[in-house]
């Protein structure tokens, strides 16, 4: 299968900075995949986000080496409106992307921008809305809405566009328990029922081990691992050294291992633990 | 009201201006040296209920007492000497060109000497880990240390009560921890700890007490273990209980909760598993 | 001030066009520099009432506009009245100290000239609210554009607009969080304690809004902001017959104007 987005060495400093944000990136993302990129605060991985829709190197300046093709598009010579057909952006802080006075003009926007006849724009914001769950939002104000909906809302704005890939900066970061769920459910109907390309920057390892299919680790600006859910959380090492705590259900095994108990596989999921709790103990 | 209770709040009902309904029947006492988290979802009302504490909101109807004194009519300035609150972004807090100078601003404000505020900023800096950026700006600091220089101006005005609005949200879980730890360092002092929060396995490894708001009422109050037995009910209020408090109910246990690694780790070796078999044979 | 709750008001002058009143805020913002005779001010001032009153607006915004302007007239009235180099003199005041400028005497002219500097005043800022209050942002944005103001220039300024109520709540909370910091300013009686504590609002305010702005920037452009395509807008901008109408009143009423000032009417 050809990718649908190429990162090959690539290395990005910001301005006056005395070392680059990201140092020598290379992965590939694949149609259909749902990816997550797990790493502490400061590792690079907004930077790396706004590589794929050219906001890195076209709107902050600063030294990029390396290339990023993004659905055969190379992001260096494309500008970031034809890109934006291709990828969709959605940053952390929901009430800060929204801008517009009514839920309609929000999700509109950036139809309006590639300039799209009136009927498509109608269509597709209506169509985006319902998918998010907020049909019939239109004439809200988005500031007067819940983080959780705000973030919503914030989906169906780059959905409206129709990319094929969407890229999505710890969307559940600064919501409560409710906000979160209602977001991820969105994020993983994308990918299940629209086949859209996830890539999705956390700090919910419950969320990762629960949707992703493949986990970036990038620590300190480098790409420390790639691999499914199961092999990043059974390696202990790697995870203290990037400041991250894998699933609780992951930390109860590793004691258990460390205690004697044979555990082939190291559970993710709660129903995977006790699964596994079970089989030990009926063994 | 006995010596030992800070905090009383009787029917306690709170309007917004604009006619929303916060908080309703509020009935709740807080005392001296407790470690109380309250958890619901946005909007519940947690925040607005802690904000009442230090005189930030006042009332609509009933009372709010802090320390024998009714908050009705009190300056927040003046609340602040009793009750410290360290808002959710640190930035709103600073507002000096270096962290001596933030630090220092309570006490000198409050009218101490001039040798009393500096060994007072001082003793503060080296509790919190921030000696080293005494000259730094504020706002050149990592947010991690800009939420301790907040904690630290909060700690010079020498408050008995830290109410901490949402310490770990928005942070990896080092961040998280940092803080935390810091929390922990502060009960351990004597202080009384109030923590809004939504994050559950904070609330189960840290507090000592959970009050869990919904829709303006207190829906539960009682230590970790009481509250996050409670699964199903939790579930109903849209509250995601630890992972391994699900594990162990899930696995069969009825009779006690869970609430950590070591519990748990403790119950499946002891309890449910049988010994680890031995592995034979070696490296010969 | 910014969220105005426009489904309550139920305006007539709410169906107008927004080009139309623009234009005519324009109209009416000119007759009034054109004159500076205050009978003739008067009478624009009591056609914008006539207006308020058709455009159903609340008289207590009219009031609260007075009052606030009540210190800036009072100036304007006192600068004029003694230093209007007028003709026909009222009242000789005899000053200890020459002020530059003061010829000694109170003089008609310039009570009259403050008087209509005044009631300008008071004309221009009343127009204003007339189309704040019954045209939404999206509404006033496309007809900006309509009028062939660039694009990215419109939506600065209508984003500005509507980007004010969430910095004016990010300064409610840095107030309250100065509050917990122990400091009594803010609840000071005295002006000048309360506005040097305003000031300290501003360090954490200006770099949260630049923050803030930052994301946005971000956000924006990855919804292709600034693409160079024709932009499409989903709000359609027509003019009936009655935008029309008042169109044509407002230019007759200019032409009418421009006329009298030329043979002299209406200037002191």
């Amino acid at each position: 299968m050809q990718p649908i987005v190429e990162f090959r060495e690539v290395t990005f400093s910001y301005p006056r900075a005395d070392k680059p944000a990201i140092k020598n990136i290379g992965f590939n993302l694949y149609p259909g995949e749902f990816l997550a990129m797990i790493g502490p605060t400061g590792a690079g991985k907004s930077t790396l986000c706004y590589c794929f829709n050219g906001v890195v190197p076209q709107l902050f300046s600063g030294t990029l080496n390396g290339t990023i093709i993004v659905s055969g598009y190379d992001t260096c010579q494309v500008d970031i409106p034809v890109l934006a057909e291709h990828v969709g952006l959605v940053v952390q802080n929901a009430r800060t992307q929204l801008f517009n006075v009514t839920v309609l003009q929000e999700v509109g926007f950036g139809c309006e921008n590639l300039g799209w006849p009136r009927h498509e724009i109608q269509k597709r914001v209506e169509e985006a809305l319902a998918f998010v769950g907020l049909s019939g939002y239109e004439s809200r104000q988005p500031s007067a809405l819940s983080g959780g909906q705000q973030q919503r809302v914030a989906i169906a704005c780059v959905l409206a566009m129709n990319p094929e890939i969407l890229v999505l900066d710890e969307p559940t970061s600064e919501l409560d328990p409710v906000g979160s769920e209602q977001v991820m459910e969105v994020i993983a109907r994308l990918n299940r029922e629209l086949g859209k390309t996830i890539f999705m920057v956390t700090h919910d390892m419950e969320f990762v081990a629960k949707y992703a299919s493949r986990v970036l680790v990038l620590n300190d600006g480098c790409l420390m691992e790639d691999g499914t859910p199961e092999n990043i959380f059974a390696k202990e090492d790697l995870l203290k050294g990037a400041r991250i705590r894998p699933p609780q259900v992951c930390e109860v095994s590793q004691q258990l291992r460390q205690d004697g108990y044979s555990i082939p596989q190291i559970p993710i999921s709660l129903e995977g633990g006790v699964d596994t709790f079970r089989r030990l103990r009926d063994e | 009201m006995s010596d030992n209770e800070i905090i009383r709040c009787q029917d306690l009902h709170f309007s917004y201006p604009n006619g929303l309904e916060a908080l309703k029947n509020i009935n709740l006492t807080i005392s001296r040296g407790e470690y109380v988290a309250f958890v619901g979802q946005n909007g519940s009302g947690k925040t607005t209920l802690v904000k009442h504490f230090n005189g930030l909101l006042k009332p609509t109807q009933g009372s709010v007492q802090v320390f024998g004194e009714e908050t009705r009519g009190k300056k927040v300035s003046a609340l602040a000497r009793k009750v410290g609150y360290v808002f959710q972004n640190p930035d709103d807090m600073l507002f000096c060109s270096s962290v001596e100078e933030e630090v220092a601003y309570g006490p000198t404000m409050l009218g101490f000497e001039a040798a009393e505020v500096k060994e007072k900023v001082e003793s503060i800096l080296q509790e919190l880990g921030l000696v080293a950026h005494k000259e730094t700006h504020p706002f050149a600091l990592s947010l991690g240390d800009r939420q301790r220089l907040a904690v630290a101006c909060v700690l010079s005005l020498d408050p008995e009560v830290f109410a901490f609005d949402e310490p770990t949200t928005g942070q990896d879980y080092f961040g998280g921890e940092s803080i935390m730890e810091l929390v922990d360092q502060l009960h351990d002092k004597g202080k009384t700890i109030l923590i809004i929060t939504h994050d559950m396995p904070l609330v189960a490894e840290h507090a000592h007490r959970v009050v869990v708001i919904n829709q303006g009422q207190i829906a539960l109050d009682g230590t970790p273990k009481d509250v996050f037995s409670q699964t199903e009910y939790l579930r109903t209020l849209s509250l995601r209980s630890p992972q391994v408090t699900l594990l162990a109910q899930n696995l069969g246990l009825k009779d006690r909760t869970v609430l950590n690694i070591e519990e748990m780790v403790a119950w499946l070796e002891k309890e449910y598993l049988p010994a680890p078999k031995k592995v034979t044979g070696g490296i010969a | 001030m910014m969220n105005i709750d426009f489904a309550s008001l139920s305006s007539p002058l709410q169906k107008l066009d927004g080009r139309t009143k623009l234009i005519a805020l324009l109209g009416i913002f000119i007759l009034a520099l054109l004159f500076s005779q205050p009978y003739y001010v008067l009478g624009l001032l009591v056609l914008v009432l006539v207006i308020w009153w058709i455009g159903r607006l609340p008289w207590n915004l009219i009031k609260t506009i007075l009052q606030f302007l009540l210190v800036i007239a009072i100036i304007i009235l006192v600068v004029q009245i003694f230093f209007y180099p007028g003709k026909t003199n009222l009242v000789h005041i005899s000053a200890p100290i020459k002020f530059i400028g003061f010829s000694g005497y109170i003089t008609l002219e310039g009570l009259m000239f403050g008087i209509a500097m005044v009631l300008r005043l008071v004309v221009i800022m009343i127009v204003a609210p007339l189309m704040v209050m019954t045209t939404p942002l999206p509404e006033f944005m496309v007809a900006l554009v309509k009028l062939k103001v660039p694009y990215r220039f419109a939506f600065i300024m209508t984003t500005a607009l509507s980007l004010l109520p969430s910095i004016q709540n990010h300064a409610a909370i840095i107030q309250q969080a100065q509050l917990c910091r122990g400091i009594t300013n803010f609840e000071n009686k005295n002006l000048v304690t309360k506005l040097r504590a305003m000031a300290g609002l501003l360090v954490p305010l200006i770099l949260g809004t630049f923050r803030d702005s930052q994301t946005l920037d971000v956000a924006m452009s990855s919804r292709a902001f600034g693409a160079p395509v024709k932009r499409t807008f989903l709000l359609e901008s027509r003019l009936s017959a009655v935008d029309y109408i008042i169109l044509v009143t407002t230019v007759l009423l200019l032409v009418a104007g421009i006329y009298l000032r030329i043979r002299g009417y209406g200037a002191l």
